[in-house]
């Protein structure tokens, strides 16, 4: 395996940071070398530096940095992904705009799951909501999933599970929200109500300018498939969307402020969160 | 009423959405009659969701005026429109050069300085005649940015020029700059230069030694090693990672470079057990792979692999492997059963 050193590291983490949004501390070292490692083979690259240059100065196309991308990320979904991103907003963001709302005399609260492929993030969004706001079923709450493949879309109205795609989920909330059925789970009803499909297509731009009056956006893990302009304009679009005092969720490694400056950070004991002033 | 007027009166809505709405649909209008009202609202907006989307549109817009008022834009007093402007313009590249060309040689020395940030990661075809000015501009700045430019495309056409500004030099930020260009530009026979200009490392001050020591990483030979390795002790904190990235580079590209293994493993000892960062202490533990024929090297590693620091047992996993002594895969295997961790399992099992 090329040694890949720290200081090429640090170097090509900044780029993939630059061009990807993608966050990768010191911890992650090893894990980036292996992954560099795999593209050096296949392109037939002995030396780091000249991988690093590729990737920086001769990929207009960002075709390479695509490739590594595909193999830093994972495709992978499963309910209860990247927990603590999920445990700041069920602690501070979901209990603050509800209060908000609650002051106002507001009793409606939209969700909106963009790129949800089967459905484990929006169902997981019910259980918290339903978790942390008991009062959920006497609101007006609604978690809308979208994906542009329709065959996802019918697996979310599916609500059917393997144990992969459960592994994560606390017990206590798989004994209160799922049903097992042989090696399968399946949402329980009352969660399944709280999730609406929509098939949309994040460069619709009609489309996406249709999609307002959200309270949190959740779009983890699916900008850094694209690339810098859509990005930036699916991100401007989840501005948009949103309602003032909102919130926005990407990957815990991806950075918004990075796509945009429109957002306001906030900081929550150790995640950081970006919300629309 | 067409659909630029429509979208120009929008810009003024009260509502913020409508208003990027506007903007973005000028934009794909690609229409240069739009860019005078997108730069009068960019005056007056204060929402930046609409200031992001009015430079997307300027970006969108194929056409000279979106790059006449983008430059104009580089003089903004505001830093948020300044950056905006270069990455415009940035975009436009090869479009923008005979514009970029007039301010290098009209501009002051910010727009100048603002030039070259335009340039960064552009390659040079092209530009050759804004390198050429830059590198003679009075400002130490412009040529400061110029040399990092160059160094980061390897623009090998502009190495005897940075030979001769590293040699005449005296601006300690831009002789430092010439050196790792040179090192980014990558022809070996600039570091005899640099070694001529730089005879003893031991008197280098520390900006300068951290460029140098990325020469060293890149050419340092078998001989170089010991004269590395005793800034160890000597120098501050600091520059620990970059003495150690030398030192490790050197070392796997010249197998027949001798330590004076001793003196080595006390100190690479101490930044492992002292609590340097993390990295560091990685870095001193692969290192270590190189001495691991020593008996009390080789013990050491192993006793890394029990280390409360998970970059630590990764480095001696990797260093222990690295070394291929005897015995080793039942070594791993026992310590793989008391392993956490995916990626030192990875390490102690691949």
């Amino acid at each position: 395996m090329p040694d890949l050193s720290v200081e090429q590291f640090q170097t090509l983490s900044q780029q993939i940071y630059q061009k990807l949004g993608l966050h990768f501390d010191d911890k992650k070292i090893y894990f980036l070398k292996t992954r560099v490692a795999r593209r050096m083979a296949a392109l037939g690259i002995e030396d780091p530096r000249e991988y690093i240059f590729m990737v920086s100065y001769a990929d207009p196309q960002g075709l390479e940095m695509q490739a590594l991308a595909n193999l830093v990320t994972t495709n992978e979904t499963y309910m209860f992904r990247e927990y603590d991103q999920l445990q700041a907003f069920a602690n501070h963001c979901l209990p603050e705009v509800l209060s908000a709302k609650q002051a106002r005399g507001e009793r409606t609260l939209r969700i909106w799951s963009a790129g949800c492929s089967s459905g484990e993030e929006p169902y997981t969004l019910a259980m918290i909501l339903q978790e942390v706001f008991p009062q959920a079923q006497s609101w007006d709450c609604r978690i809308t999933a979208t994906d542009i493949d329709e065959n996802m879309l019918r697996k979310v109205v599916a609500a059917r599970y393997g144990c992969r795609s459960v592994n994560e989920v606390p017990d206590r909330y798989r004994e209160k929200y799922l049903i097992e059925d042989g090696d399968e789970y399946v949402v329980r009803r009352r969660s399944a109500a709280l999730v609406h499909t929509l098939h949309l297509n994040l460069h619709d731009r009609m489309a996406m300018r249709a999609m307002r009056g959200f309270d949190f956006i959740f779009c983890r893990n699916v900008l850094i498939y694209f690339d810098d302009d859509s990005r930036k304009a699916v991100v401007d679009h989840f501005y948009n969307a949103l309602n003032p005092g909102g919130y926005i969720f990407l990957g815990h490694s991806e950075s918004v402020g990075r796509v945009t400056t429109a957002f306001q950070l906030k900081r929550f004991e150790n995640h950081l969160v970006y919300r629309k002033e | 009423m067409s659909s630029l007027q429509e979208y120009v009166e929008k810009l003024a809505c009260a509502d913020e959405a409508e208003r990027t709405f506007a903007a973005e649909d000028i934009g794909y209008l690609n229409a240069p009659e739009g860019v005078p009202a997108l730069l009068r609202r960019l005056g007056e907006e204060e929402s930046r969701a609409v200031r992001d989307a009015i430079f997307q549109a300027l970006i969108r817009i194929d056409a000279n005026a979106a790059i006449e008022g983008s430059i104009r834009l580089l003089a903004s007093d505001d830093p948020r429109i300044r950056n905006h402007a270069v990455n415009v313009l940035r975009r436009k590249a090869v479009r923008a050069i005979p514009f970029l060309n007039a301010v290098m040689r009209d501009g002051d020395k910010d727009l100048r300085k603002l030039v070259l940030d335009i340039l960064r990661g552009v390659p040079a075809g092209g530009v050759e005649a804004i390198y050429e000015a830059a590198l003679g501009d009075k400002d130490p700045n412009v040529v400061i940015t110029a040399v990092e430019n160059l160094g980061l495309l390897r623009a090998r056409e502009f190495r005897g020029r940075i030979e001769e500004l590293l040699q005449a030099g005296s601006h300690p930020m831009q002789v430092a700059a010439c050196v790792e260009a040179l090192v980014g530009m990558g022809d070996p026979s600039s570091f005899g230069m640099i070694r001529r200009r730089f005879p003893n490392l031991a008197v280098l001050p520390d900006f300068l030694l951290a460029a140098f020591l990325k020469a060293m990483a890149v050419w340092g030979t078998a001989e170089d090693f010991n004269e590395v390795a005793a800034l160890l002790p000597l120098r501050g904190p600091h520059l620990r990672s970059a003495i150690l990235g030398a030192l490790f580079a050197i070392r796997a590209r010249c197998p027949s470079a001798a330590a004076n293994t001793g003196a080595l493993l006390a100190a690479l000892r101490r930044i492992v057990e002292d609590g340097d960062p993390p990295l560091c202490r990685y870095q001193a533990v692969r290192i270590l792979a190189f001495l691991a024929a020593e008996d009390d090297v080789y013990a050491f590693l192993v006793a890394c692999l029990s280390s409360p620091e998970r970059l630590v047992r990764l480095a001696a996993a990797e260093s222990l492997r690295a070394a291929g002594r005897p015995g080793l895969e039942p070594l791993l295997a026992a310590r793989a059963n008391e392993e956490t961790d995916e990626e030192v399992l990875q390490a102690l099992s691949c």
